[in-house]
């Protein structure tokens, strides 16, 4: 048994002066834990142009080890500019998952192209900091993970890990664009690929967690945490219509595997769910688990998905 | 090599076309049976609100020395994708290959985007029915953009060479503006990737397998590999990447390679030569070549002006 005690926003974007890339949103935390500071990376977006579209970076915010709502400081510019004119992450970088590889940061991230017919389309791109997470370099103009025969479009949300040498890769595909009022909808479900170098990967072509909620249940951010001789899983789920409000939209659920590829759904134990007032009273989505000094943490966005900023909660009791 | 002109040989104004379509028969590819040869092509539609294009396949039978018409397809071949599907907007071309009772067909699927007009990506349709229908084998491509092929993969040619599926495809390099006003014009290049079942592929990631003959704007298209007399004969089509559409002296001609070992082309675009100068109806450009051998006689398929609008043309080797 395991809840989560919840600390608060501790991040919001509106309060960064002169970014005006910057000046909403904090999407999909993922962090790297340095010396002195705990580096989340998140997706951010300038004001929207004047076809009412958005675009996102990913930048990130150094918290201070010692006091996690203490900001020290937060990036300059954003860590990738966007693609070139045809790319496929020409209008967007979001989310974004790191990790640490001998002395490189290797980033992965959702690329966002623009469509006619649907909104937008996403691959899964991939970069490389030799300066210690604060700037990447694409490895290349196209995605690492893409469409393919059962996962035919919105390849996002990548989680990278590393379990005994071999790098996983959890993300989401889309499963059909549902019409919802005559605007198309994406549903999608979690994935796995896997490689041996981070680079060729290997589809298991599989949905990891079963829907609960309705067929058509959207599922995003599956964050693998390994404990207690088990693999957990944060994520979270919302219905296929109206889900920008509080009744269908986000919440975060849980599953566990012994072996990264068999997952047991079971959103009972999750231990987080809205709160009765505040930022996070609508929703709550975007899991993102981490160790740090002897106590395990969850990042996480509240209402309207991230737009006033993401917080974080503690671990109380054990997973395991 | 001297090929002997037939002319055009099938103009889709002439026929009535399945799924609502009146002109354009293009990248014919052809399946010979016993008694006909099918060529199947990429027509196309006008969307009712957009009044832009959806190209559809469809097919002609033809007899064995393509001097006349036996039979155009009634139904559509295959459906196009749906919603935010890589094929959502048409497919051109359809690429067919016999592996004992069943057909695949590689397709390129078109979208549309929003920064620039189009994206691609290659798709796999099986047919249980001598080509008359297509199933795909799911709804997104078996082929699509990559690290280094990082957009418009399309014009899949399939050919399975002892164990080995061979794949030669092309992938786009770069979008580019060539005036302030103008839309993004694209350049693409000739690719390799092959595959022990014709699904899975492992590409030559990002490999050019034929070099520029016309500059770095060279763009390359619709490869199509055969073996004739013990050597592999690669033909193409390539063109400017602007100005290309109504300027005859920067719009596609077809070119050709030779290779001894499928990997390394030796580019000779002298081949092939037809033997009478270009008619009315190939004047301005000649594309999307098409060779394949009916019972020891080579055939090439090609379009002429406008991109193939008013038909395909033939001719055949000189032995």
């Amino acid at each position: 048994m395991f809840t989560w005690r919840k600390l608060g926003k501790v991040f919001t974007p509106q309060n960064v002066p002169d970014r005006p890339w910057m000046a909403e949103f904090a999407q999909a935390p993922a962090t790297l834990v340095l010396d002195d500071v705990v580096r989340v990376y998140f997706s951010c977006r300038p004001p929207r142009d004047e076809h009412g579209q958005y675009v996102s970076y990913a930048a990130w915010v150094d918290l201070d080890r010692r006091d996690l709502r203490r900001i020290v400081r937060v990036a300059e510019r954003p860590i990738l500019g966007l693609g070139s004119v045809g790319t496929f992450d020409e209008f967007g970088t979001y989310p974004v998952s790191v990790i640490q590889d001998d002395d490189c940061v290797v980033a992965y991230y959702g690329g966002w192209t623009r469509c006619e017919s649907v909104p937008f389309d996403v691959a899964i791109g991939c970069a490389r900091s030799q300066d210690g997470g604060t700037s990447f370099t694409r490895l290349g103009d196209g995605p690492v993970l893409g469409p393919s025969l059962d996962e035919p479009f919105v390849l996002s949300g990548p989680k990278i890990r590393r379990f005994d040498g071999l790098w996983y890769l959890f993300y989401i595909a889309g499963r059909k664009w549902k019409s919802v009022g005559g605007r198309p909808e994406p549903v999608y479900k979690i994935r796995l690929a896997t490689s041996p170098d981070g680079v060729t990967w290997t589809k298991l072509n599989q949905d990891l967690v079963e829907s609960r909620i309705e067929a058509d249940e959207a599922q995003a951010s599956p964050d693998v945490f390994s404990a207690g001789g088990r693999y957990h899983m944060f994520f979270c789920y919302r219905r296929s219509a109206d889900f920008r409000g509080k009744a269908n939209g986000y919440r975060i659920g849980y599953a566990s595997s012994p072996d990264l590829r068999s997952w047991t759904r079971d959103d009972s134990s999750v231990g987080i769910d809205i709160s009765d007032e505040g930022w996070d009273s609508e929703m709550i989505s975007y899991p993102h688990v981490f160790n740090l000094d002897g106590a395990t943490y969850m990042a996480y966005l509240g209402n309207e998905v991230g737009r006033y900023g993401f917080g974080l909660a503690i671990l109380d009791g054990s997973l395991g | 090599m001297r090929w002997r002109k037939l002319g055009k040989v099938f103009d889709p104004t002439e026929v009535i076309l399945p799924s609502g379509c009146r002109d354009y028969a293009q990248a014919p590819q052809a399946l010979v049976f016993s008694d006909f040869i099918r060529v199947f092509f990429s027509t196309r539609s006008r969307e009712a609100r957009s009044e832009k294009y959806l190209s559809h396949v469809a097919f002609v039978d033809m007899d064995r020395s393509l001097g006349k018409v036996l039979r155009v397809a009634e139904d559509e071949v295959i459906s196009l994708g749906g919603l935010g599907t890589f094929d959502e907007h048409g497919i051109f071309p359809l690429s067919v290959v016999r592996l004992g009772d069943v057909i695949y067909g590689y397709t390129t699927g078109w979208s549309r985007r929003v920064s620039v007009s189009v994206e691609t990506a290659i798709g796999l349709a099986v047919s249980h029915d001598d080509g008359l229908s297509f199933e795909r084998v799911g709804d997104g491509p078996v082929l699509a953009a990559s690290l280094r092929e990082p957009f418009l993969v399309g014009d899949g040619f399939v050919r399975r060479i002892g164990d080995v599926f061979h794949m030669w495809h092309i992938f786009g390099t770069r979008w580019s503006r060539y005036s302030d006003e103008g839309l993004p014009e694209r350049t693409y290049k000739i690719g390799h990737a092959s595959s022990v079942d014709g699904l899975v592929w492992e590409r030559e990631e990002g490999r050019q397998v034929i070099e520029d003959r016309i500059g770095r704007d060279e763009s390359q298209a619709l490869p199509v590999v055969i073996d004739i007399s013990g050597q592999y004969h690669m033909f193409f089509c390539y063109r400017h990447s602007d100005d290309f559409r109504a300027n005859p002296t920067r719009g596609y001609r077809i070119g050709h390679a030779v290779s001894s070992n499928l990997r390394d082309w030796a580019r000779n675009d002298l081949d092939p030569q037809l033997e009478e100068g270009p008619e009315d109806w190939d004047r301005q450009m000649q594309c999307y070549p098409h060779v394949f051998d009916c019972d020891g006689t080579i055939f090439l398929l090609y379009n002429g002006n406008e991109f193939g609008r008013y038909g395909f043309g033939a001719a055949v080797l000189e032995t």
